[in-house]
């Protein structure tokens, strides 16, 4: 049918290859492009090449700052935080007992929950006049808080809103990693006398790092674009404290009409994803002479 | 006695799970004026409601057009799902198998763009399909969706665990590479292609930055921006509001729940291979 391998790779890869050069390489390109750009004073609408001075203006802006210092904040805990709970709900599926079923099937209901469902659910148990989380708090006599429009709280609520919702989807990855461990291993070393927390360190963990590589870089790619429970729920505030860096893309470009600064912004914040994607994969690649 | 502090360790975390959707189902089988009438203070009857009412859900699909935006969302993700496992199932199955040169760098482009998500590219992608005639179409909704470097990455991750002598005696036998495809390795891609259909099925049922800014006629509104809508404008209709919610969250769940046992082992070779 068709002459070589290498002729038929490319004709069925050509739909792919198409569609994600179109929907995904150009509109990168454009973004880096556009962030070197300024709207034109002299034709409404175009726009003229700029230099950096998108980044000049983004590094002297205050609240460019404030909004890299946030976006940090939320990642270095609701990362870590993710994981830990997702690899924990990951060894509660795993086990094996008369009803497990049932449990495993209540772990998977938030993936069916849209963020921006969760954002509005949430938002109504958060509300501190007639949420239900303050009304649960005043009976174990806990003072009223304010919750979303706390500079304080703001944060660290949408940190539990994007975890709740997030934890269901990266325990599939990470119990799908565990069914991969060869019973045999942990037999083994129950046999020479390891106890249960030695087999989950020194067995269970170590034959976990692929799995847990994976989940570390999707999840922290998606936490730093994470910004619809910002978008619904807090507009970045009170006072700049949930203003994430792609919130305040989002405001530049489709609030304020600043095109170049939005997507100055975007750039910047994609050179972060990758530079803490390379350092995940340093720190977590395989050790030097195994397999 | 240990078999009951496991149980009630499961049953805790699972109430920490249920507890918002409980709390939206039972307020949206109430009136609009108990709502919040045993919030506070509290009584259990905040989860359960007195006089189960179903107004809310007949009011948003016979006076506010939620119908549509359900029909839409499935339409969409439906669509988007179709395409979806073609062309990427056809990529995900050339890399796995197929040697041609300029294979390794191609792979690392695609895997490449997965860390670059839709809302980042928002803004590009809006000009793209306008330049193309796209906006306010079904086509602007699913077109930027079909391609996924992830489930590319799923497929390539699956296929590749298959031993390709199996692949290398039928080119033996003359087959081409679309035989072996169809003959070889679909009849055993069951629980890759349910994975990559749930994967692409959610992120379509799920996305509302994107529909938000590329369509604006009311008939082509999708359930996530529906949503967010009645919130805005309808903002004292909680019930409403909780009922569409349930409904948006229940649709992906019935499709869900019972394939969860192939959703696990599709994701596997994708999570544990090199």
């Amino acid at each position: 049918m068709w002459k070589s391998s290498a002729q038929t790779a490319y004709a069925l890869l050509l739909p792919a290859l198409v569609a994600l050069a179109i929907f995904r390489l150009y509109p990168i390109a454009a973004t880096i492009w556009g962030s070197l750009c300024t709207e034109s004073f002299e034709k409404a609408g175009a726009s003229v090449f700029a230099g950096v001075s998108n980044y000049a203006d983004l590094f002297t802006d205050p609240v460019f700052w404030g909004s890299i210092w946030v976006t940090i904040k939320l990642n270095l805990v609701i990362n870590p935080l993710q994981i830990a709970l997702a690899l924990g709900l990951a060894l509660m599926a795993n086990q094996g007992f008369p009803g497990i079923g049932f449990y495993r099937l209540l772990f998977f209901v938030p993936i069916g929950v849209s963020v921006p469902i969760a954002s509005i659910l949430w938002r109504t148990m958060f509300d501190p006049n007639a949420g239900l989380i303050n009304s649960l708090l005043s009976i174990l006599k806990i003072p009223s808080q304010p919750f979303l429009i706390s500079q304080e709280q703001a944060l660290w609520c949408i940190v539990a809103i994007a975890t709740w919702k997030g934890i269901s989807f990266w325990m599939i990855f990470l119990w799908a990693g565990l069914q991969d461990i060869p019973p045999q291993v942990l037999e083994a070393a129950e046999i020479d006398g390891a106890n249960r927390f030695q087999r989950f360190l020194f067995v269970t963990l170590p034959l976990l790092r692929r799995p847990l590589l994976f989940v570390l870089v999707t999840d922290t790619a998606t936490n730093f674009l994470l910004f619809v429970p910002m978008f619904l729920l807090t507009g970045g505030g009170p006072a700049g404290s949930t203003n994430v860096l792609m919130f305040e893309a989002y405001k530049s470009g489709f609030v304020y009409g600043e095109m170049g600064r939005a997507l100055a912004i975007v750039v910047v914040l994609l050179l972060l994803v990758v530079a803490v994607v390379a350092l995940q994969f340093r720190l977590l690649r395989r050790p030097e002479g195994e397999r | 006695m240990k078999r009951l502090f496991v149980h009630a360790g499961y049953l805790l975390v699972c109430i920490l799970f249920i507890l918002p959707l409980w709390w939206a189902l039972a307020s949206s089988l109430r009136p609009l004026e108990d709502i919040f009438k045993y919030v506070s203070p509290f009584s259990w009857k905040a989860f359960v409601p007195d006089k189960p009412t179903f107004t809310a859900y007949v009011t948003i699909f016979a006076e506010k057009g939620f119908g549509t935006a359900v029909l839409n969302s499935i339409f969409v993700a439906g669509a988007t799902v179709l395409l979806g496992l073609i062309v990427n199932g056809l990529a995900g199955y050339v890399f796995a198998v197929l040697r041609f040169p300029g294979r390794n760098i191609l792979f690392f482009v695609i895997v490449l763009t997965f860390l670059v998500p839709f809302e980042a590219i928002a803004i590009p992608l809006y000009t793209v399909v306008r330049s193309v005639g796209w906006l306010d179409t079904y086509q602007g909704l699913i077109g930027p969706g079909v391609a996924n470097g992830i489930v590319i990455f799923l497929f390539r991750q699956f296929f590749a665990q298959i031993p390709r002598e199996l692949a290398e005696s039928a080119r033996l036998d003359g087959a081409s590479w679309l035989r072996i495809l169809f003959r070889i390795y679909l009849p055993l891609s069951k629980p890759v292609v349910i994975s990559a259909a749930l994967l692409i099925f959610l992120f379509q049922w799920e996305s509302f930055l994107w529909p938000l800014i590329a369509t604006r006629s009311e008939n082509l509104k999708v359930i996530q921006v529906a949503l967010a809508g009645f919130e805005e404008r309808y903002v004292t209709l909680w019930n409403e509001l909780f009922a569409a919610a349930i409904i948006a969250a229940l649709i992906p769940l019935i499709i869900l729940l019972p394939l969860q046992r192939f959703y696990v082992q599709g994701v596997t070779a994708a999570a544990t291979k090199d």
